[in-house]
């Protein structure tokens, strides 16, 4: 038998590639772009996680309520109803970054494809990561976060990837000043500016290492994550029971070597033929591409037939189901649901808490946009349901006034659109005088820096003249801060920029959210009655 | 600059020290403040200029200038938070016609820089003039000895330092701290650190900066001012138009008629007697040649 690789299969594996390169581009393109560049709106830059049927299922099952842009799944669904997982292959980032990783660990001989693992046990963990995010939305409770691929992608990247990149290029630009080429260090510094790219996340560290964790599981095996973890993979599997184009073994030319199964990026089993796993197969080519006698091909047969797919006992779906229905309820024991919490400051146009909790996919999209790195990733904030949700963060950064970006960006609608002249209305806290810190309070000099950012018009902090006793006996009367919590916002600059750094003397705490009914301070019944439209203003 | 030019420049630079402002105010026949009032921003600008003398004036062929605007908000013009884009555009223009080799328009902004650099106008008009407009680069703060009475070192941008010709041109607002804000206090944009700590001191600190950049001509922008809310406003209704540019050699002489747009007598404004004591400037207005004009 001539042994000759084939042409045609060797060109397809390229052309996917560079299918997955361009995506790639493309999403990383969209992230970098998520930031001001100049215009109040930002355009949908979003737009990827809108193409993911996972996301849309689970936050629609999850909230009660269709999100509009997730019209787009239906793309995504239909395609793979057709042709099978080609998405996975051909489209999404995350998949790309696992196959990029494989194929340097394999040539740096890390990753030793071995003969195929029979057991197809693990392929099913996907399905059972699958089942039980499904059935905790059932019960309200988005876990989807933690698992979706494009969610797991975007929130490494905003925290751990993107600041690590921002920090190399600053020490890159610090290196040009050195060298003593500051034309080039300017270059570089007005570029990174440019990008405006936030460098300070708490967990950061952490998050960037789970992500590090899951690149180096391809060392393990090729496409780790997509094998094994991927629940929209898994979603995509189910969908593929037609996949048009499919993979035939002529057994004239097979030489029976089984380099196609064994170098299958997603143990689809190409060989022996019958035994291919149309569920896993992700259209990478690489089997057709591998094989020395041109033997695997990928007819177009439109006829349905028997498929061979992964065998999921009842016994481990009803389990998965019972695990999924009690962990539920283990992700609300926490007090977070009791009471408000003070420094839980949501974004701007944030949902009432509950609701937010059931849209919101952990993804970072507002925490990229956010133009001061005010935006984090909560830790234990928000109580087990919240981690990673975004959190304000008055002493990382403040709300820019006038600033809807992250409202913009929101893929599932947590954080409501708004435009720049609803955002201006909405507060998302209260700020209060910590009196034994305040400078004038205490010191009895001035400072009004406070009051000089404070963005409202009139101001939501006024100056009153105040006696002060000194440590000396003296008594002061300097200006010193007290808040009009009619209109404050709580935007936090007042808590960024107190002078007082380590503690800051004025701090912004979430009651008097506009989202929510119970976080009150006062009933509007009770408060005085001013004319509607008029806020207090002394000036007048 | 060759160095016959820097010959000459220090030996004028010599003479200028030596008998102090009061003494250019009354030589020669080209006034010391002009006040332009009108309806374009734009035409009152380069009228101001033009009763000075000209740019030409204070641009030599070849300078490096350096334009210091107030950018320091995410305002629109109309809040009256930030310096006319108009004013900028037109000085802009007005230094290059005067054979300056580059102008550069920057500030160290409070909101961020992306935004306020946007939302006021002042890049796409200073672009539009011909200038560079960058953001302060953190690479180019420096720590520098100031000699001032209470701020004696602090980061500095050098670009500011390094500029052969310094414009300030600031715009009359409200504050809550010095009362009024003007040309001194636009300094603590050109300044890096900790800036909200030198509000325990502000009146102080303003007149130190003051004493240290020493622009070649002092533009404020007038043409609305901010009454209340200072300094960032937020309500067209915070603003006042008052249609006018003054443009002077002379830093505390501009900001001290300045305040004659507030119900606001210069004998409140504690750091014009601070720099007035430290010679910087001139209060008294009657010493000056002050010329007034419409347009």
């Amino acid at each position: 038998m001539k042994k000759e690789r084939s042409k045609k299969y060797r060109a397809l594996q390229l052309i996917r590639i560079l299918s997955q390169t361009a995506f790639f581009g493309l999403f990383f393109y969209f992230l970098l772009r998520t930031h001001f560049t100049g215009e109040d709106y930002i355009g949908r830059v979003e737009v990827f996680f809108h193409f993911d049927p996972l996301l849309a299922i689970t936050t629609a099952i999850a909230s009660r309520v269709l999100f509009a842009s997730f019209i787009l799944a239906a793309v995504t669904i239909v395609v793979t109803l057709v042709a099978g997982r080609f998405v996975c292959g051909w489209v999404c980032p995350l998949g790309s970054v696992h196959q990029f990783f494989s194929h340097i660990f394999k040539k740096a001989k890390l990753l030793k494809p071995r003969k195929e693992d029979k057991s197809r046990s693990r392929l099913a963990w996907k399905y059972l990561i699958l089942i039980a995010v499904l059935v905790a939305s059932l019960f309200a409770v988005d876990l989807v976060g933690f698992a979706d691929p494009l969610s797991f992608l975007y929130r490494s990247f905003a925290t751990a990837v993107v600041p690590v990149l921002a920090r190399v290029g600053a020490a890159f630009t610090g290196l040009l000043y050195g060298l003593k080429i500051p034309s080039f260090g300017d270059a570089a510094a007005q570029f990174f500016g440019t990008l405006s790219l936030n460098q300070t996340y708490q967990q950061g560290f952490f998050l960037g290492l789970l992500f590090l964790g899951v690149v180096l599981l391809n060392i393990s095996k090729e496409r780790f994550w997509c094998r094994y973890l991927c629940p929209a993979g898994a979603l995509l599997g189910i969908l593929a029971r037609w996949n048009v184009p499919k993979v035939r073994i002529d057994m004239e030319k097979c030489i029976e070597c089984n380099l196609c199964t064994l170098h299958c990026q997603t143990q689809a089993n190409p060989f022996p033929n019958e035994e291919w796993r149309s569920s896993e197969c992700v259209y990478c080519y690489t089997c057709a591409a591998i094989c020395p006698t041109k033997a695997v091909r990928f007819p177009v047969k439109a006829t349905p037939e028997k498929i061979e797919s992964i065998n999921l006992s009842r016994r481990k779906l009803i389990l998965t189901s019972a695990l999924a229905v009690v962990a539920a309820p283990f992700f609300k024991i926490t007090p977070a649901a009791k009471r408000a919490a003070a420094r839980l400051i949501r974004p701007p146009g944030a949902l009432p808490e509950p609701r937010f909790l059931q849209k919101c996919v952990k993804c970072g999209e507002c925490m990229k946009a956010c133009p001061t790195n005010a935006l984090q990733p909560a830790l234990d904030e928000a109580g087990p349901e919240g981690i990673w949700t975004p959190v304000l963060k008055p002493r990382i950064g403040y709300c820019e006034y006038y600033c809807s970006l992250c409202t913009q960006v929101c893929p599932t609608g947590a954080i409501k659109e708004l435009t720049i002249e609803e955002k201006i209305k909405v507060k998302i806290g209260s700020a209060w005088v910590n009196k034994s810190r305040c400078i004038p309070y205490v010191l009895g000099s001035p400072c009004i820096v406070c009051e000089e950012h404070c963005p409202t018009s009139p101001k939501a902090i006024k100056l009153v003249r105040t006696e002060v006793q000194l440590i000396d006996g003296t008594v002061q009367t300097p200006l010193a801060p007290v808040i009009d919590l009619d209109l404050c916002i709580g935007c936090g600059i007042c808590e960024n920029k107190c002078p007082v750094v380590d503690d800051p003397a004025i701090f912004c705490t979430s009651v008097g959210e506009t989202r929510s009914e119970k976080n009150r301070l006062l009933l509007d019944i009770i408060k005085p009655e001013t004319q509607p439209g008029e806020p207090s203003d002394p000036y007048r | 600059m060759n160095r016959r030019d820097f010959m000459k420049d220090l030996a004028l630079g010599g003479v200028v020290l030596r008998f102090g402002p009061s003494l250019l105010a009354q030589a020669g026949s080209q006034p010391d403040m002009a006040m332009v009032t009108g309806e374009s921003p734009a035409a009152i600008t380069t009228a101001a200029l033009a009763v000075l003398g000209g740019m030409k004036r204070f641009i030599a062929k070849g300078d490096k200038v350096m334009i210091k605007p107030n950018i320091g908000w995410d305002r629109t013009p109309e809040l009256a938070a930030t310096t006319n884009p108009e004013v900028i555009k037109t000085l802009v223009e007005l230094c290059l016609d005067a054979g300056a080799k580059e102008v550069t328009v920057m500030d160290n902004t409070t909101n961020q820089a992306q935004r306020c650099y946007a939302r006021s106008g002042i890049a796409e008009a200073a672009k539009a003039g011909g200038a560079k407009v960058p953001f302060v680069n953190e690479y180019h703060l420096k720590k520098m000895a100031l000699g001032g009475e209470w701020l004696k070192e602090w980061e500095v941008f050098t670009d500011f330092v390094e500029a052969d010709k310094l414009i300030n041109v600031p715009i009359a607002k409200h504050h809550s701290l010095s009362r009024l804000t003007m040309g001194m206090k636009n300094w603590l944009g050109a300044i890096g650190g900790a800036r909200n700590q030198l509000h325990q001191k502000l009146d102080e600190a303003m007149v130190d900066l003051a004493a240290f950049f020493k622009p070649q001509l002092t533009v404020l922008d007038a043409y609305r001012v901010l009454t209340r809310n200072g300094p960032q406003g937020g309500r067209t209704s915070d603003a006042k138009l008052q249609k006018t540019v003054i443009a002077s050699i002379d830093p505390v002489a501009t900001d001290t008629a300045g305040a004659g747009f507030f119900d606001i007598r210069p004998e409140e404004l504690v750091y014009l007697g601070i720099a007035a004591r430290r010679g910087l400037g001139q209060t008294d207005l009657e010493k000056l040649n002050i010329e007034k004009r419409t347009v």
